[in-house]
């Protein structure tokens, strides 16, 4: 019986931990692949490759930083993300605070607006900005896609912290207030020092959805020197005749920082995720 | 100053909505109204004849049934593989911080490099996987050609991509389940199997239904992944409304006929989603 029991324990350890190397295959072997294809040189890719590298190269990143578009390309993408975070951070912190703070008819509106915008499928708001860009002379141009990018990151924003002030206890600003504060001073010291985690994971969130976009870009942005990573790593396929370690050396570079961002913030991604801050 | 700064956010918060959301999406319904041959001319108001075009046309219930097919199949194995994946990393053993951590980072992918480097691994002389299939014997697969492989290519990228966000989601879910209920399931002997279906998935119901439904608004909305892997082809076999509507817009300049399409999907989206209030009333909403 004993045996048994031990038999027992023993296999669920050996399968759980063989379900564990499937998974880790699975998640990360395509990750691993990109990046290692981006070190290999180019003989070493097109003859049968070797789980590990035999030899390391950076040629493709030279060629790719040296002789392509992609450092603009690389600019152009930080530009618009970071825009877009700061306004989605600037209108989503005003709209969430005056939505929860008042008791008017109108912010109703306000919310309906931003629980419908969740649901819109990107071309029913593609098209017409696309419309309405190129009547105004907008077209083609980092601004649009930030104002694009904005219609969703907004919506996102005003969603989760919308959430996160609603549970702040009034209280606090009162006596902030009550203490001399006018309610601009109480709301920069006491209200959104105390909403730093909510704020994080907004900036979080706006910053991945606009850097990794690829569908509002496509319809925006036409001439190369105003395209953003994604587009410019897609449009890659088609005019170099299949340079594959360079399209995953700029994908590899495209990547990183979000790794990185995702090492260091991970409690912030989880957080946000299980708020549903998030579209993709 | 104080008696303005509320009212003064609710208007900025107005103006933004109206112009950031409202505006554009009454602008699309009112661009289906109209004949656009381009962006110079002046439009032609044609009513409603663009939906009626639209609707009588082969390609519109082609896209609508392989989006009911891509965002079916896509959900049904995010959510199976995505409580899966939670309830392995819910266990205890060596590298599970890392392993949390690794099924993670698909989700941080964009769209293009995963098709990128799927593409690259599937490519027909170098990729590592024509490869290891030649070597381990198995035929080839023409992974975007036939119309039963490229619905297979870019339901396998979508999964891969979103399923961590179920993954995340169950796996916070599930460490709010109290130990005491297992605990006691399993003095009155029930296994594993039983106190998943009757203690996990009662207790994680709520959650459960509001992923479905994010889920499979955003699968049936998504253009990305299809338009770059297979572009909608071969022929049609993975063209759903979002691809359509781009290519009606933007590849045949008929912005009249791609803005219809939009508000169609739109529609069929607002009935589903009605349907799914309807038939999993959500127990608590925020």
């Amino acid at each position: 019986m004993n045996q048994t029991l031990m038999q027992k324990l023993f296999f669920n350890r050996v399968a759980l931990y063989l379900a564990v190397i499937v998974l880790a295959v699975y998640s990360a072997f395509p990750i691993y692949w990109m990046i290692s294809s981006s070190l290999r040189p180019t003989q070493e890719i097109l003859t049968n490759p070797t789980l590990l590298p035999r030899s390391l190269t950076f040629q493709y990143y030279y060629s790719l930083l040296a002789q392509t578009d992609y450092p603009r390309q690389f600019l152009n993408s930080l530009i618009v993300a970071l825009t877009t975070v700061v306004l989605t951070m600037i209108l989503s912190i005003m709209i969430a605070y005056g939505v929860t703070r008042t008791r008017i008819r109108g912010k109703q509106m306000i919310i309906a607006g931003m629980l419908y915008a969740y649901m819109f499928p990107p071309l029913l708001l593609a098209i017409p900005l696309f419309a309405m860009f190129n009547l105004v002379g907008l077209n083609d141009t980092l601004l649009s896609l930030v104002i694009s990018h904005l219609t969703i990151t907004m919506p996102l924003g005003v969603w989760f912290l919308w959430g996160f002030f609603k549970t702040m206890p009034f209280e606090l600003e009162e006596a902030a207030m009550v203490d001399g504060c006018t309610r601009l001073g109480a709301f920069f010291r006491v209200v959104l020092p105390l909403s730093i985690p909510g704020l994080v994971t907004v900036a979080i969130f706006a910053f991945l959805l606009s850097w990794t976009d690829y569908t509002f870009a496509l319809v925006m942005i036409g001439s190369d020197a105003n395209k953003t990573v994604p587009l410019g790593l897609a449009s890659m396929v088609g005019a170099f005749d299949l340079r594959w370690g360079d399209i995953m050396a700029g994908s590899t570079l495209i990547a990183l920082p979000l790794f990185a961002a995702f090492t260091m913030l991970s409690r912030y991604f989880v957080q946000g995720l299980t708020a549903g801050a998030v579209k993709g | 100053m104080t008696r303005w700064l509320l009212p003064g956010f609710l208007t900025v918060g107005a103006i933004a909505t109206l112009v950031l959301i409202v505006g554009p999406a009454l602008y699309a319904v009112s661009l289906s109204f109209y004949d656009i041959p381009s962006l110079t001319s002046d439009p032609v108001w044609v009513g409603l004849n663009k939906y009626a075009v639209v609707l009588s046309s082969g390609e519109f219930w082609n896209a609508m049934w392989n989006g009911i097919v891509y965002a079916g199949l896509t959900i049904i194995l995010q959510v199976v593989l995505g409580i899966g994946f939670a309830l392995i990393l819910n266990q205890k053993f060596v590298g599970r911080s890392l392993l949390r951590g690794l099924t993670f980072l698909p989700y941080l992918l964009p769209t293009v490099i995963a098709v990128l480097t799927f593409k690259w691994m599937v490519d027909g002389s170098f990729g590592i996987i024509t490869i290891l299939m030649h070597e381990w014997g198995l035929p080839a697969v023409n992974w975007f050609e036939t119309e039963a492989a490229s619905m297979f290519s870019v339901i396998l990228i979508s999964v891969w991509l979103w399923t961590p966000f179920v993954t995340t989601t169950f796996l916070a879910g599930l460490q709010t389940v109290p130990v005491q209920l297992y605990e006691a399931a399993r003095v009155d002997g029930a296994g594993p199997i039983r106190q998943f279906f009757h203690i996990t998935l009662p207790m994680l119901r709520p959650i459960l239904t509001v992923i479905v439904l994010l889920r499979g608004v955003w699968m049936f909305n998504k253009l990305d992944v299809i338009w770059l892997t297979t572009g909608g082809g071969p022929l049609g076999a993975t063209e759903h409304l979002p691809v359509l509507s781009y290519r009606k817009a933007f590849a045949l300049f008929d912005i009249g006929s791609g803005a219809a399409i939009a508000t169609l999907s739109f529609l069929v989206l607002m009935i589903a989603v009605t349907l799914y209030f309807r038939a999993f009333p959500m127990e608590e909403v925020k």
